[in-house]
């Protein structure tokens, strides 16, 4: 390189690094939003509900969870034909579930994945994969 | 000349970077105090909504119950803010509301409403009990007096929470009625060592006994633990410093990683 | 001048400038590893706490205070409090009236009560001290331990290893003691400019003050042999070895402590 060119270059990158120390911090955080007006909280059944009404058809996926994932903590003692049954079922019940309303999808699909996902592992394991 | 004059134009200005590292720093942070290890600020949707964020504290709460009924059958994520709670989750009943209804009862108390309706003057004191950061709060159950029983720990709380359990001195609850599914007790998993790769560590025993007294199986298979193979993943500490495997819960509210011999424990022969 | 190469000069000025003054000048030991603590002591209207490090070295290890105590290794972010002295943290962990140092008893830090002595004792801590007389102390303490390095400040690692001084390590309702890990491996760090000396890091010299834990992971995070990447600008910057090095250990002035391999 030539020497104006070198001298170019130098005076660059000195320009250039003491703008970038220069640059200023992100600006302060904004100031909090004002409270959004409640929304009434929806209800979660606690009774069950008169069969045949859709609120029925919502507790049966309930019913059909608890008895699928009431035995994670056996995974290690069932067959794999077991854990392939239920590993089944988890995935019918997944409609029913990503069917709720919003939090109790999101809390219930994630225990579902959870359920479904550690019958898959104690299979997979078993099978040596 | 012109060499020297240029190599000494580049030295001022690579040392601009060391300069500007004065100000940062990697230096070793302070220990938590005792009642603050574990401790969680939750932020998702507190300052949108105009109040604190949300200061918790896990020692309280993983005395009287596992782990696995907070983040498995209440569903809570396993890092900050992951979940996003918001108030209306709340006063419907889940995540903290499951329990903090005002009508559950532990220890023959009622637990506190959280994010309930009522006059503002009767639930403003309720709020900063959780939105707290930045207030100053003085909680209801005193850290030095609830723990003053309990074993001693190394770090951390202080406290050896899994002595305290094995003795019977706390007895975490893993069943929430309504919410958690009737389980049958867990088949026994044998306990397996862990080889370091640093020659000259003692080997790691893993225990799976004493893990599942608070974490059931699916909190640790297959999110955190995937492998179906022993033997086929490799965990590397700085992963594990990272927050990764073992680090999901022992870089933040399980014994920390500081007390090394307490996972490397069989010395090699 | 000889011997140093096409760059030479131009890198001996590079390293002449670019360090941070605490890698230039030469500090008298007596104030070396001095520390101002002062997150709430002047908006409390106390003169801030100056710690000399020199004291506490001799008796202590660096990790009883650093890990089992629990203070951090950066200057004011400890956040120490009248209020957290007096719930038995940081300094209050011993020095809180009751606990005795080799059989003689440690002053109240923080005290609450109006009396003597132990009303008398917030000055042992918060003021500045004669400098006269902390020179004199300095001296009086040193006189016979080995000294080394540019500012002829106590040798350290010599003095605990001839039994001159004897750190303890365990402090009872602060410590609980562990097994000992055996951990004797020395540490190569190949040096980047031709010119200098590799560095021979020994685990064993340093795991005499400091455990396992003072240095693991929050300085030295694991790292794959060989990966770590240490330069001159970020040790004098107070990053990786300079954590310590830079501020209360032996200072980097003293080259030939680390870099002691011969260049081949």
């Amino acid at each position: 390189m030539r020497r104006t060119g070198r001298t170019f270059l130098g005076a660059a990158v000195a320009a250039g690094l003491a703008a970038a120390l220069l640059a200023g911090r992100p600006a302060a955080a904004q100031a909090p939003a004002k409270a959004p007006p409640p929304s009434p909280a929806p209800a979660r059944a606690k009774e069950p509900s008169p069969a045949g009404s859709p609120a029925a058809a919502k507790d049966a996926w309930k019913r059909e969870f608890e008895d699928v994932c009431a035995k994670t903590q056996d995974a290690m003692s069932l067959t794999s034909e077991e854990l392939r049954a239920l590993v089944a079922r988890c995935d019918k019940l997944k409609p029913a579930v990503d069917a709720l309303d919003e939090t109790e999808r999101k809390v219930a699909s994630r225990r579902l994945r959870e359920c479904r996902n550690l019958y898959q592992f104690v299979l997979e394991s078993r099978d040596g994969r | 000349m012109k060499r020297l004059g240029i190599a000494t134009v580049a030295v001022l200005v690579l040392s601009l970077p060391a300069l500007a590292h004065a100000e940062q720093t990697s230096g070793k942070k302070r220990r938590p105090l005792p009642p603050e290890f574990g401790r969680v600020v939750l932020d998702a949707e507190s300052k949108k909504a105009g109040v604190p964020p949300v200061v918790f504290d896990h020692w309280l709460h993983r005395s009287k119950y596992t782990c696995r009924l907070c983040h498995v059958d209440i569903g809570f994520a396993m890092t900050a803010n992951g979940t996003k709670v918001k108030a209306a989750d709340n006063a419907a009943g889940f995540y903290c509301g499951a329990c903090h209804d005002g009508k559950r009862v532990t220890d023959g108390r009622k637990i506190f409403d959280s994010c309930g309706k009522g006059s503002p003057q009767e639930v403003r004191g309720t709020c900063l009990r959780c939105h707290s950061q930045g207030k100053n709060v003085v909680p209801q159950v005193d850290f030095v007096a609830f723990t003053k029983g309990l074993p001693k720990g190394r770090l951390g709380n202080g406290v050896d929470w899994e002595l305290a359990e094995e003795k019977g001195l706390i007895k975490p609850i893993d069943f929430l009625e309504g919410v958690s599914v009737p389980r049958k007790s867990l088949t026994a998993q044998k306990d397996f060592a862990l080889s370091p790769k640093l020659e000259g560590m003692p080997e790691i025993i893993f225990s799976h006994s004493k893990h599942t007294v608070w974490n059931g199986c699916e909190l640790c298979h297959p999110e955190i633990f995937g492998a179906v193979k022993k033997g086929s993943v490799k965990y590397t500490m700085s992963e594990i410093f990272d927050g990764k495997y073992c680090g999901v819960c022992h870089v933040t509210v399980a014994f920390p990683m500081q007390d090394c011999q307490r996972c490397h424990a069989k010395p090699v022969k | 001048m000889p011997g140093l190469g096409r760059f030479g000069l131009p890198a001996l000025v590079a390293v002449a400038v670019a360090f941070p003054s605490s890698a230039r000048h030469v500090v008298p030991p007596d104030r070396s590893g001095r520390v101002v603590l002062d997150n709430f002591s002047s908006a409390a209207q106390v003169p801030p706490v100056p710690f000399d490090h020199w004291r506490h070295r001799a008796m202590f290890t660096c990790r009883l205070c650093h890990v089992d105590v629990g203070f951090a290794m950066e200057a004011g972010a400890t956040k120490v409090s009248a209020a957290t002295n007096r719930a038995g943290f940081h300094c209050g962990a011993c020095h809180d009236g009751k606990k005795t140092h080799r059989g003689k008893p440690v002053f109240a830090s923080c005290s609450e009560s109006r009396e003597l002595p132990a009303a008398g004792t917030c000055g042992r801590c918060h003021g500045a001290g004669d400098p006269a007389r902390l020179q004199r102390d300095y001296e009086a303490f040193a006189r016979d331990l080995p000294r080394k390095g540019i500012a002829r400040g106590v040798d350290w690692e010599a003095a605990e290893a001839q039994g001159k001084v004897q750190p303890l390590d365990f402090m009872e309702g602060v410590s609980i003691a562990r097994p000992p890990l055996a951990m004797d491996r020395d540490v190569v760090i190949p040096s980047k400019v031709r010119w200098m000396a590799e560095v021979r890091f020994s685990h064993k010299k340093h795991a005499v003050w400091n455990g396992c834990e003072a240095c693991h992971p929050d300085i030295f995070p694991a790292t794959k042999a060989g990966t770590a990447k240490h330069s001159m600008f970020q040790l004098s910057s107070g990053e990786s070895c300079g954590v310590c090095h830079a501020t209360v250990a032996f200072p980097m002035a003293d080259c030939e402590r680390c870099h002691v391999k011969p260049v081949r």
